[in-house]
């Protein structure tokens, strides 16, 4: 009876998510298209998924072992019961204790799933459906199980086996019910998405990290309706699992900002379908602001009446963290860019604060409305040429808005110094630097964004270097990620990764900085969106001082607060992301903190009370030319009489 | 209300560049709250600078194609007789033009307007063909007035903020381009005079009346002084802590 039957069920529950996928297909091919390489992606699937995507399930070790049972028994014996119901091998009892393993692999990892459920759940989980899910997921695949397991033996019990047949039966079509609007619905459309994946480049071990640029003789600029994303976009917010981890991560929800990427994925996902919006059943936006709730393919997402309040949007830092950390590889940062995209450039709905900055850049190339010609004025005093149009050097400082700053100041006239005493090469582009327009870009802001990259990059275009060297990772990752779209291709390198090759080449005496302990703020837009998470700490070690980790670091390190123009925005609330982060710093009990960021060392330097000390890489390195430069019981005095 | 902005010739203080002056993207903003798609009007060759005005909530824009050197007001009112609009808001000069801060009148005296200066904020008056406008005073004082329209308005630089600026309805905006016809005159700067800049002391505010009185004490206790501070401070309405014993 099983023999019969079982197979045909799973082909019923295969027809029934087809029809219930087909209604979000539907919904998908709405969406604006997009360049999908078919069969590249399908081809790469298997590797995306046991690769990548198993590289970030693991690191929630509770749920990859919850995983890999649950989905891979589930597979298995559907995928084992087609074969039998072509093959014919449905007559061979090995064949049904094959079917019968693979049922019983499922329900254990269904149990562990119930385990992360009760007694209490995980708080970054979603409640309603997803509570209930793991049950049907372990009577089907009980019910199957025992099915099976009368197939292996013979039929011992008919009336048994006929009652498992209709339980699995019943429990198979409401798991497969689910593939619209329910839990299910992650497993198809997030295989969908990997196969037509916006970002294929990150699949690997590659990175893609740089935003897209946005046609500026579009007809709307950004996004402003489900309507308007990229139908593979619309894929992805179906594939969200809802495991939270994205949230758990997002410095924006910590600090208690009306910010969590997992709920505006869901309601992206919810938007789309129009008509009445689902209940959502995980954490509320913190300090959550009303919004109308309105949803369909057509309707405003971001607006009081929609379902995004643009408290929202403004809150998040661009950090990447959510990114890093989803399982589905979904690519919030993009999604929110968006979104801007459309308030900044169609609407003009950006908050106040954050427009001062964005008029400055209209008017004068520079967020804070300094003169170009002054950017250089720190340096009085100090080795530092400007080149002229021709001109030729070996390294081209980039000193971006650091040099404005007085804090930032501080960083650039340590690195000027240290390649002084290097003997580098280096010049400055004086008043033809212009902003790099990290800012006017993550604030949406793309047409300022573009004119601006096009004049540095003719700048650029009009001296002869070999590299681009720049102590701000915003800078950074623009220029040498961002501009190639503009046609400037160019080798940068950031101050770390130069410092830690002067260490290495022992060209300086370094005097070891030892007995200081000491913690490395890594800064997203170096570590996450540039993958150099070890030339600085190399550096470190180098200096001889005492490295303590925090408990985020490397790639998986919290946002300081400072980026995406969050600061600017200043959506407030309960507490403040760098007091987060000093905290956790503080925790290690390193008297210092280094900082490779001109963002990262102003905001933790805002953080007021008792704390570590801040310092950038380049000043500690400094101290250790200077310390070399001293006789050494001076030196051991100076070590002695340093606060830190 | 059918309404226009006269859009000046200003450059941006640090780069020199044409740019749309922040007083009267302020104008436009106030445009915005009694006229659903106002106009603005600007008399020169160069729009680089004046477009964003359209960035800034303006739907539509009219050019006069007219020489720097030329004395614009002729033409400007020729064109605002033609078209017959119910408001004009200007700001208070040019910013980085000729800036004689005059223009506003002149036109107001050839066309037989009212003119009201510094408006904060306007609204549509309860009879028709009126407007009430908030006028900023000194020491932030608000006076409403209602006035008769058509009319010329200048704005303060108290008046709210400018909407932010936006791509998007800036490259669909019209650009009316309207060539002037006839011999306009050029710009009388002959009997203008050019000075160096020089800075004048800042005028003391008298501060009003009793506190001006007496307040001179030579060599008081720690404790009188503190005494007579605070009373001053209270006095004033700086300080208002009540009784001293309070705290
Ligand atoms: S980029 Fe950072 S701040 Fe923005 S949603 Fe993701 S985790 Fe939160
Ligand atoms: S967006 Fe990704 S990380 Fe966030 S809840 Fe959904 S699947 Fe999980």
């Amino acid at each position: 009876m099983t023999a019969t039957f079982l197979p045909w069920i799973v082909v019923l529950m295969i027809a029934v998510a087809g029809v219930q996928i087909g209604r979000r297909l539907r919904l998908w091919r709405r969406g604006q298209p997009a360049p999908v390489d078919w069969l590249g992606g399908l081809r790469a699937l298997p590797k995306r998924y046991l690769v990548d995507v198993h590289h970030v399930v693991e690191r929630d070790r509770a749920a990859a072992k919850m995983h890999v049972p649950l989905a891979g028994g589930l597979v298995a014996a559907c995928g084992f019961l087609l074969i039998g119901l072509v093959t014919g091998l449905t007559a061979w009892r090995f064949f049904w204790a094959l079917v019968t393993l693979a049922f019983l692999a499922m329900t254990a990892g269904a149990l562990l799933e119930i385990r992360r459920r009760y007694p209490r759940r995980l708080a970054r989980l979603s409640g309603g459906s997803w509570q209930t899910f793991p049950f049907a997921l372990i009577a089907f695949a009980i019910a199957s199980g025992l099915s099976a397991l009368f197939a292996t033996f013979g039929n011992a019990l008919p009336a048994l086996e006929l009652l498992t047949l209709i339980l699995a039966a019943v429990g198979g079509v409401a798991l497969a019910a689910t593939a619209a609007e329910g839990p299910m619905r992650h497993a198809l459309a997030g295989a969908t998405h990997l196969v037509v994946h916006p970002r294929p480049q990150r699949f690997g071990g590659g990175r893609s990290t740089e935003l897209k640029p946005l046609d500026l003789d579009a007809e709307k600029l950004g996004t402003e309706t489900p309507a308007d994303f990229a139908w593979n976009r619309l894929v992805a917010f179906d594939a969200c699992v809802q495991c939270g981890r994205c949230e758990a991560a997002c410095p924006a929800f910590a600090a208690g900002q009306p910010l969590s990427p997992k709920h505006l994925i869901a309601d992206l996902a919810a938007a789309s379908a129009g008509g009445e919006r689902p209940p959502y059943h995980g954490n509320p936006y913190p300090n959550a602001r009303p919004v109308g709730g309105r949803i369909g393919l057509h309707a405003p997402i971001v607006s009081a009446e929609g379902v995004i309040h643009p408290d929202t949007l403004w809150s998040c830092t661009t950090c990447r963290a959510c990114v890093e950390e989803c399982p589905m590889m979904i690519e919030h940062v993009d999604t929110i860019i968006d979104l801007r995209r459309f308030q900044t450039q169609e609407r003009g709905a950006i908050p106040l604060k954050a427009e001062e900055p964005l008029a400055n850049f209209r008017g004068c190339d520079e967020p804070n409305g300094r003169v170009l010609a002054e950017r250089t004025d720190f340096a009085a005093g100090l080795k530092l040429p400007v080149i002229a149009a021709g001109g030729q050097t070996d390294v081209l400082l980039w000193l971006g808005q650091a040099a404005f700053d007085l804090r930032g100041q501080r960083t650039l006239t340590a690195l000027i110094r240290i390649l002084t005493a290097a003997k580098v090469d280096i010049a400055v582009l004086g008043a033809d630097e212009r902003d790099c327009g990290d800012l006017a870009r993550r604030l949406g802001d793309e047409a300022t964004f573009q004119r601006l990259a096009s004049a540095n990059v003719a700048a650029l275009a009009s001296v002869r270097f070999r590299r681009i060297l720049t102590a701000d990772p915003h800078a950074l990752h623009v220029l040498r990620n961002e501009y190639p779209a503009f046609g400037g291709t160019y080798e940068v390198v950031h101050h770390t990764a130069f410092l830690a090759e002067l260490a290495a080449a022992g060209r300086i005496p370094l005097s070891p900085l030892a007995g200081r302990s000491i913690t490395y703020h890594d800064p997203c837009y170096l570590g996450r969106y540039n993958g150099e998470v070890e030339a600085p700490r190399r550096l470190l070690d180098a200096l001889g001082l005492e490295r303590h980790e925090m408990a985020r670091s490397g790639k998986r390190a919290m946002c300081c607060g400072g980026g995406g123009g969050a600061p600017v925005a200043d959506i407030p609330g309960d507490t403040r992301i760098p007091d987060l982060r000093m905290a956790q710093a503080a925790e290690t009990g390193a008297k210092t903190v280094a900082v490779a960021c001109p963002q990262c060392a102003a905001m933790l330097e805002g953080v007021t009370g008792e704390r570590p000390v801040v310092k950038d890489v380049a000043e500690l390195f400094l101290e250790a030319i200077e310390a070399a430069a001293m006789r050494p019981a001076e030196a051991v005095r100076a070590l002695e009489v340093e606060p830190a | 209300m059918k309404t226009t902005v006269l859009l000046s010739h200003a450059r941006h203080p640090v780069s020199d560049r044409p740019q749309l002056s922040r007083l009267e993207a302020q104008a436009i903003a106030l445009a915005a709250e009694v006229d659903e798609a106002p106009s603005g009007l600007h008399a020169g060759r160069n729009e680089t600078g004046v477009v964003a005005a359209l960035g800034h909530g303006l739907t539509a824009l009219d050019r006069l194609d007219l020489a720097d050197t030329t004395d614009p007001l002729s033409a400007l009112a020729a064109f605002l007789t033609r078209q017959r609009f119910d408001l004009i808001l200007a700001g208070r000069r040019g910013e980085g033009g000729h800036e004689t801060g005059l223009l506003p009148y002149r036109l107001a005296a050839i066309l037989g307007l009212p003119i009201l200066a510094d408006a904060v904020a306007i609204t549509p008056g309860a009879a028709v063909e009126t407007l009430v406008v908030d006028q900023a005073m000194a020491k932030g004082a608000r006076r409403r007035v209602t006035i008769r329209l058509p009319a010329i308005v200048t704005v303060h630089p108290l008046a709210p903020p400018p909407r932010p600026f936006a791509y998007g309805p800036m490259r669909r905006g019209t650009i009316r381009r309207h060539p002037v016809d006839g011999s306009a005159n050029a710009a009388d700067l002959d009997t203008a005079e050019e000075r160096p800049h020089r800075l004048r002391p800042k005028l003391m505010r008298q501060s009003a009346g009793q506190a001006a009185g007496a307040n001179l004490y030579v060599d008081p206790t720690p404790e009188e002084a503190a005494r007579l501070i605070l009373a001053y401070l209270e006095a004033n309405g700086i300080r208002r802590y009540g009784p001293l014993n309070d705290r």
